[in-house]
């Protein structure tokens, strides 16, 4: 007879049968109205909203747009949590509204004349739809990472066919940006105490990209070699679908939505394409 | 190229140091500490124990949140980091968080170059350290066809070559084989008998009790025990010691069993022995 | 042992490795044997070609990162260059120092790191959970199993990594230098659990250190490698005490120290158990 395994039920003292049931805190659903919703349907909404956004011209893409997303907010109770990210594009909202109203070109409707500067109405226009997009945008993109986890997301589309590999560059790729943060300050860390000096002059300070960037460059090349040599000692290029451990919650009203939204998406997209919007305001 | 110049001495005071990190962690508690010039000072606890961030005060990396921090008896203030690193250098633990040099002697010479050094005296200042450091005739090899721990010596030999006062050597023996601790025993030694300041943060309890005079014993932001080895690693310390995860060295163990008092190392076990037949 | 012994054991022949792109071989010569219920320790200067023993004894040299093998490498009844990397990390798994690097990275806690290898096999989820929790109840971390992986100390991070190891359920397990990064009390949290693991489980271990003191603990063989060539090897017990370590750079544990120390001082040694 084979001898026992590292981890072989035989090996360990009598107990009582391991649970045979999923921890409930493995992949928990989220909770909440909006949260609650399947991670794809959340997604299919997100590029529904953004892409109408910007494929419709005029007033109608952006206003419809807009007023789903913060329907969808109000509906989950997070239109509060949202409220920094529609701050965040105040910037960027000025911006356009100064440069498309004072500069729009070929206009001929102008609002007043101040000095050598001719605001016109077209341009009035033209800022104000461009805004409502920019946040529309901005808004969808915050309804969604609001209420998804990457894993939620990535665990959901795995189940729907994503190969392993995607999933785990998905997954993997965001957890990177924290990792990478708190090393670049163990490398400035050490060249300062190296003297490099991050407190002077700007130009020198910019002789010290190099000693910053090569460690953290070479680091995250080493870091990638060290990966691929685990994740192979954990099975990871086994051929098939990797077990699912729960399934996130779905329904067929989901579903039914997400094929009429996607479906919806792409005429109005195709009809706006082909001109045959222009009626719209 | 003598590694036995003699500097500027330098002493560290840190007067009830308080430091907390921005999510709140308290990492120093009214910590207070003086270091004599040309001490060699070792600084153990468990991670988390706030001997790093105590280190990182006598640079100015960190600030204190309450206290004041004396390098020679002038407090840091807000002086910058790049001035203060002409007095204190450290070696981080991880040589791959700094090197970025295209070969040995590039990188050796990156910390005595910001500090304004150039020239011939640059190049005496790079060899000697090299030679500390075992890795003479290694200039033109690039530093990643080193293996990790002499990587390691490296990063040391660029903070000797900037010659400072003090000098601080974070886990210099962690991964080292035999030859390597060696190496950093006499860089230790060197560096003593040039008169300047040498710490480390260390987690090797026997090589604290062979090469030091003072240990200082951390826990939980405070400063929990600060005596020479015989008396850190002596019985009535010990539960001390557990309470920080420590364990006293071998020979410190066996001395105590056997009644000789404190015996932190091989030497004084034998001594003891020794004298009491 | 089995009926069958020429069917067992994890066995390096004549192993010569070279690294792709490197200067000539890093193992010159390898012949070495662990059978299951065996653990043997390596010992050796650094770059003395202890990590890539590991490597290659796991079968990620050449399978995973190139290489030139010459010789033979065999896992119980599989050659290792025949077979692919998912099929010999459930004969031989592996162990590394860093206690972060080799976690996924992407698992929000303890339980799902230990699941990620049996879900990448694609067992069912019955056989998951059971893995899983066996794995986390034979280290004796089951009171981490919500925990974020990211946030652990050294010590439990390798215990994750080591459980995450054996819910693959290999019949032997390579160790390299699974002690070097940790403080005093991971150091001791590791090596117990090693203790436990090779007294309570069938399994072959290989083990590089250099804290001889632990190896003393937990081998009853010893090989010291020196360039590339096993120089020494025997009970772990006299390989310990033997005058030449320190000539292939390696510390003796304390005690064989401290022996030497009284006979070189001329003085009786005592009693030394503590």
């Amino acid at each position: 007879m084979a001898p026992p395994k590292l981890g072989d039920r035989a090996l360990l003292p009598d107990r009582a049968p391991a649970p045979q049931s999923l921890p409930d805190f493995v992949g928990r659903p989220a909770q909440g109205r909006y949260r609650g919703l399947n991670p794809t349907t959340k997604l299919v909404i997100a590029f529904s909203t953004a892409l109408i956004a910007f494929g419709v011209r005029g007033w109608t893409g952006a206003l419809v747009a807009l007023a789903v997303v913060v329907a969808s907010a109000t509906y989950g109770r997070i239109g509060r949590a949202m409220l920094p990210y529609a701050l965040a594009t105040i910037p960027l909202v000025i911006s356009i509204l100064l440069v498309n109203t004072f500069l729009y070109p070929g206009a001929s409707d102008p609002i007043a004349h101040v000095g050598p500067l001719s605001p016109s109405w077209s341009g009035l226009t033209a800022a104000v739809q461009g805004t409502l997009r920019v946040v529309a945008f901005a808004m969808s993109v915050a309804l969604f990472a609001l209420t998804t986890t990457t894993n939620d997301l990535v665990s959901d589309l795995e189940r729907r066919g994503l190969g392993r590999r995607p999933s785990f560059v998905l997954s993997a790729a965001i957890g990177t940006v924290p990792r990478m943060i708190d090393r670049a300050k163990e490398i400035t860390e050490a060249q300062r105490a190296r003297g490099l000096d991050t407190e002077g002059r700007v130009w020198r300070r910019i002789r010290g990209l190099v000693p910053l960037a090569g460690p953290l460059v070479i680091g995250a090349l080493t870091e990638v070699e060290e990966k691929t040599m685990a994740l192979e000692a954990r099975g990871f290029t086994a051929p098939g679908r990797r077990t699912v451990l729960r399934a996130m919650p779905d329904s067929p009203t989901q579903r039914a939505l997400r094929w009429l939204l996607t479906v919806g998406t792409l005429l109005v997209l195709a009809a706006s394409i082909s001109g045959a919007l222009g009626w719209l305001p | 190229m003598s590694p036995t110049e003699r500097v500027d001495a330098l002493d560290i005071d840190v007067e009830n140091v308080s430091f907390a990190y921005p999510d709140g962690t308290r990492a120093l508690d009214n910590a207070s500490l003086r270091i004599e010039p040309g001490q060699r000072v070792a600084i153990v606890g468990q991670n988390g124990s706030g001997k790093s961030t105590l280190v990182r005060h006598f640079n100015g990396l960190l600030r204190p949140k309450a206290g004041i921090v004396r390098l020679g008896g002038e407090a840091i203030g807000l002086r910058h980091v790049a001035e203060l690193a002409r007095l204190v250098g450290i070696a981080f633990q991880n040589p791959d968080r700094q090197i970025f040099g295209r070969s040995v002697g590039a990188e050796v010479r990156f910390g005595a170059r910001n500090i304004g050094l150039s020239g011939a005296e640059l190049d005496r200042r790079a060899a000697s350290a090299l030679d500390q450091v075992g890795l003479t005739g290694s200039e033109a090899v690039n530093p990643y066809d080193l293996g990790f721990s002499r990587r390691k010596l490296l990063g040391i030999a660029s903070i000797l070559a900037m010659q400072t006062p003090v000098v601080v050597l974070d886990e210099p023996t962690t991964g080292q084989d035999a030859a390597g601790v060696e190496r950093v025993a006499a860089i230790i030694a060197n560096l003593s008998a040039a008169g300047r300041t040498v710490i480390a943060i260390s987690h090797d309890m026997r090589f604290v009790a062979e090469h030091f005079e003072r240990v200082v014993v951390m826990r939980a932001g405070t400063i929990a025990m600060d005596g020479t080895p015989a008396q850190v690693f002596a019985e009535s310390a010990w539960p001390t010691l557990e309470s920080t995860f420590l364990e006293p060295p071998y020979p410190a163990r066996v001395g105590a069993k056997l009644g000789l008092g404190s015996t932190p190392t091989d030497a004084a076990l034998v001594e003891a022995l020794r004298s009491r037949t | 042992m089995t009926g069958d012994g020429a069917k067992t054991g994890l066995r390096l022949s004549g192993v010569r490795y070279g690294y792709a792109g490197g200067q000539g071989p890093v193992l010159d010569g390898i012949d070495l044997e662990i059978q299951p219920g065996q653990v043997v320790g390596v010992v050796g200067a650094n770059e003395s070609g202890k990590s890539t023993l590991c490597l290659v004894a796991a079968g990620i040299a050449p399978g995973t990162i190139g290489g030139r093998l010459e010789g033979t490498v065999r896992i119980d009844d599989i050659n290792s260059s025949h077979a692919k990397p998912y099929e010999l990390s459930q004969r031989c798994g592996i162990l590394f120092q860093n206690p972060t690097t080799q976690l996924s990275g992407i698992a929000p806690n303890v339980w799902e790191e230990v699941a990620f290898g049996p879900r990448n096999l694609s067992l069912p989820l019955g056989e998951v959970i059971e893995r899983v929790e066996e794995a986390l109840d034979a280290l004796g971390i089951g009171a981490l199993r919500e925990r974020d992986p990211q946030r652990l100390s050294g010590g439990q991070s390798q215990l994750v990594a080591l459980a995450a190891v054996i819910a693959l359920r290999p019949r032997y397990l390579v160790l390299d230098e699974p002690t070097s990064q940790l403080d005093p009390e991971g150091t001791r949290l590791v090596g117990d659990a090693l203790v436990r693991t090779a007294q309570r489980t069938g399994s072959g271990i290989l083990v590089v250190e250099h804290k001889t003191d632990l190896l003393a603990r937990l081998t009853t063989e010893v090989l010291v490698l020196d360039h590339g060539r096993i120089a020494l090897r025997g009970p772990s017990h006299d390989v310990l005490a033997d005058e030449s370590l320190e000539r292939h750079g390696v510390s003796p544990p304390s005690d064989v120290r401290l022996r030497r120390a009284l006979t070189a001082a001329g003085v009786p040694i005592p009693d030394l158990a503590v």
